[in-house]
């Protein structure tokens, strides 16, 4: 007799998914004419609305995806796309009301194209697809149309939620015409967003080398985070104080060609004294544009797009000809390479340093978490002056040099720091530092300060020069000795976060690794350590007699430094946080 | 003769579980040791404490008559490893990783370039030198994490199922390698679950069951003048399911209703 093994209680099933296939199959009949295999129809359809919800989104906080299997991603990202819709409804409280249609148009029409470049590729053009589905005896007609249907239910989730706000504040402000007439105008600007993603795509793919495709992607999905992260502390703001709601549509003539101004002009039908002669001529624009803009998209984009990808996955995964994939040029592998030679003495030194500057240029990953992060000083430091203060903007700027809040923007590069030391010891690759235990290191501590050097020297000493040109600029040369100060502090809080939580080797955990114990007091070590010395460094600019104090913190920081140097330097073996490769 | 290696009374428990128990073995200079045994049998256990990966262990391990604990990293410079599929860095380039390794292993860079591309042109990869490794094949990866174990000129090379994903010219060229560097009086150190190539290169076959040693000799000797294939010797000593009838079972279960 076979035995039997216990089964695993499989994962929750989720509702809405299965409400929206109930609905998607409720033509079964229609799907049948039209030549699909309905069961295999809602298997495929099944499986690809859970694979949504297994993937992170593009909203840049992947990080917490990893370690638990990621799921209900749609309920929260219908919830996100609602957020976002609720986010620009500001321009409709305009008291010109087409000027405020105009800008919430285009607002919406920039979020959902950037929203949609950033993953609608994985969602269209499952390169599985093609080794899964296609050995199976599934027919054309049933292929097309989970992809198209698909298609819609992610386009669908998105939309409609982030039309949800504006469609009732349309409703209750202009009456029940306004909102019959509002769902077809969003259906016409996804159309708009759909070909202007399609042609994104193609113009990614001439520029961009194949292999590359997701890289460019990528980048797409920083900008995205930073802008909305930007919008999110911003646009409150900016709407207070810059007179925004005043604006009038007739300022801006150049308006009238873009589409977004031909769907607005449309409801200007429905309050007739705002119907002008100009409207009632673009008006019929909102229809007819977007026709021949899906006309474009089905005859051209697609189909050229649908090639140059399948394309890609060639590329990617057979033919690894010399040509496809990008050959590193000799004077950038050296630069660092001389750099690593003059920053580290001990090949192992070298090794570490290497290995980080290299991996940090390419994972995705790494990009994703620590790139955004160099957005969100600037945006976040605006936030801060601009917070509480009744002024105008140019009022703030103005009394800027009499303020002490350059100590605030130097430090808040700490926050890079800390995404970056996160980032240099996690990676989903983490099972590849296997070769550090088998191979004759007697001071690991070498390779985790060469790994540390590189991502000082390649990302914050950078990022910090700007920030100190910056403050140079505003405050004046005076506040010089407050940049190094600054930096001493810095490094020496990133040395002390290495020393106290991060004693690992370079990409050897795994995300999110559960610790036992303390985690309490190192969280509370990252976040007060900064604090202090930030406060510390503020006090000494409260008067101007105390410049001998930074002169003091100057060379106090530099011996902690040197100390904590210099025991991360030696750490023993015992001391590294071993993780389990067994598994 | 002094054994290079030998493993005395070594045991090793994760949890309650014991994973190796009581291990005995000798190895010496000179010799192909296939290691073989069911999923789960310790192997990679037995073989992580020789490369000095896991160091917490009872018993001894002797490298020429002295405890490795004492030199663990003499240990590591003297074995090439190269581990059953393996992860590497495939966001870096051959080229960049095995100058990564190198390091690690103190190698100068000239030693190093040298090395490694003649090494990676005998594979036919020397093209893809420069190229990231994430669009590589199985087999490409596994050229290079191969390179990587040995560019160091190790004295014991340990190789966990090495072959794997390997095409058959690359998979000739490995069992030829094998023979050269034992005739260069190297030690190696072979598991795999591919019987037929563990029987024809071995010197010395030893069968690992359940954490225990339960045979170690030549392949004349296991056969004891049956003639038998070590597939069958293998099956008999480690099952006493009836494979035959096993299989039965899963055609069986696709017909019923």
């Amino acid at each position: 007799m076979p035995k039997r093994c216990r089964i695993n209680k499989p994962p929750k099933e989720i509702k809405m998914n299965k409400f929206l296939l109930f609905l998607i199959l409720l033509p079964k009949k229609i799907w049948a004419t039209l030549g699909a295999d309905v069961a295999q129809l809602r298997a495929i359809l099944k499986v690809k609305l859970m694979l949504d919800d297994r993937r992170p989104m593009s909203m840049g906080r992947q990080q917490q995806a990893k370690k638990k299997p990621v799921r209900f991603m749609t309920a929260l990202s219908v919830f996100m796309s609602m957020i976002i819709g609720f986010m620009y409804i500001i321009p409709l409280m305009m008291e010109d009301s087409f000027m405020g249609l105009w800008i919430y148009f285009t607002v919406f029409l920039l979020m959902l194209s950037f929203m949609l470049i950033s993953d609608f590729s994985t969602v269209l053009f499952d390169t599985r697809d093609k080794s899964i589905l296609l050995p199976r005896p599934v027919n054309e007609r049933t292929l097309l149309l989970s992809r198209l249907l698909h298609m819609f239910i992610y386009l669908f989730r998105i939309v409609f939620p982030m039309s949800l706000a504006g469609w009732i504040v349309l409703g209750v402000s202009k009456g029940w015409l306004a909102a019959v007439w509002f769902p077809l105008m969003v259906i016409m600007l996804t159309v708009i967003a759909l070909f202007l993603v399609n042609a994104g795509y193609l113009l990614i793919l001439r520029f961009a080398k194949p292999g590359r495709f997701k890289d460019v992607l990528n980048y797409f999905q920083i900008i995205f985070s930073i802008m909305f992260f930007a919008c999110v502390y911003l646009m409150p703001r900016a709407i207070d104080n810059t007179g925004f709601i005043q604006l009038k549509h007739t300022d801006f003539a150049w308006a009238q060609f873009t589409p977004t101004y031909w769907l607005a002009a449309s409801f200007t039908w429905v309050e007739a004294d705002k119907l002008s002669s100009l409207t009632q001529w673009l008006s019929p624009l909102s229809i007819i544009a977007p026709l021949v803009l899906v006309w474009l998209t089905v005859k051209y984009l697609s189909p050229s797009f649908a090639k140059r990808i399948g394309n890609i996955d060639v590329a990617v995964a057979e033919t690894v000809s010399p040509k496809t994939t990008s050959v590193e040029p000799k004077n950038k592998s050296e630069f660092y390479l001389k750099l690593g030679n003059w920053l580290n003495k001990t090949p192992i030194g070298k090794a570490g340093f290497s290995i980080a500057w290299l991996q940090t240029s390419r994972s995705r990953n790494f990009k994703m978490r620590v790139y955004p992060s160099f957005g969100f000083v600037p945006v976040y430091f605006f936030y801060l002056i601009t917070m509480n203060s009744k002024n105008s903007i140019s009022d703030t700027w103005a009394s800027l040099p009499e303020t002490s809040t350059f100590v605030l923007l130097l430090y808040m590069t700490s926050f890079v720091v800390m995404n970056l030391l996160v980032m240099l010891v996690q990676s989903d690759q983490y099972k590849a530092s296997w070769i550090y235990y088998s191979s004759p290191i007697a001071s690991p501590g070498e390779v985790m300060l060469g790994a540390f050097k590189a991502v000082w020297a390649k990302y914050f000493l950078p990022m910090f020069m700007i920030v100190s040109c910056f403050v140079v600029y505003v405050w004046g040369f005076k506040a010089i000795l407050d940049v190094v100060l600054a930096l001493i502090n810095i490094t020496l809080f990133a040395m002390g976060v290495l020393r106290v939580a991060y004693r690992r080797l370079p990409f050897s955990s795994m995300e999110q690794m559960n610790e036992k114990g303390n985690r309490f007091f190192k969280t509370m070590f990252i976040m007060i350590l900064p604090t202090s010395l930030g406060f510390g460094h503020y006090l000494t600019t409260t008067n101007p007699w105390l410049w001998w104090m930074k002169w003091l913190f100057i060379v106090l920081s530099s011996i902690l430094l040197w100390l904590l140097w210099d025991s991360y330097k030696n750490t023993t073996w015992d001391q590294v946080k071993k993780v389990d490769l067994a598994s | 003769m002094q054994p290079i290696l030998s493993l005395q009374n070594v045991s090793k428990q994760y949890g309650d579980k014991t994973v190796l128990n009581n291990v005995n073995l000798d190895i010496y200079p000179g010799q192909i040791i296939g290691y073989i045994g069911p999923n789960g049998a310790g192997k990679s256990t037995t073989v992580k404490i020789l490369t000095g990966v896991i160091q917490d262990y009872s018993g001894t391990v002797l490298l020429n008559g002295k405890d490795i604990k004492e030199d663990i990293l003499g240990l590591k410079q003297m074995i090439g490893y190269v581990p059953e599929l393996a992860d590497l860095y495939d966001l870096l380039t051959p080229n960049e990783y095995l100058h990564f390794v190198g390091a690690l292993y103190h190698l100068p860079d000239a030693v190093i370039k040298e090395r490694s591309s003649r090494i990676l042109q005998s594979f036919g990869l020397l093209d893809n030198l420069n190229q990231r490794m994430d669009s590589f094949s199985k087999g490409m990866r596994q050229k290079v994490l191969l390179t990587s174990g040995i560019l160091h000129n190790p004295s014991i090379v340990i190789l966990d199922e090495p072959m794997s994903g390997l095409d058959a010219n690359a998979v000739i060229v490995v069992k030829e390698l094998m023979q050269v560097l034992k005739q260069e009086g190297k030690t190696i150190f072979y598991c795999s679950h591919m019987m037929d190539v563990v029987e024809r290169v071995s010197d010395k076959i030893v069968l690992i069951d359940k954490g225990t040693i339960i045979a170690n000799d030549t392949i004349e000797a296991l056969r004891e003048g049956s003639g038998q294939s070590l597939e069958k010797i293998f099956a008999q000593m480690t099952t006493s399911e009836n494979l035959n009838e096993t299989a039965g079972n899963i055609a069986q279960a696709m017909q019923d209703k």
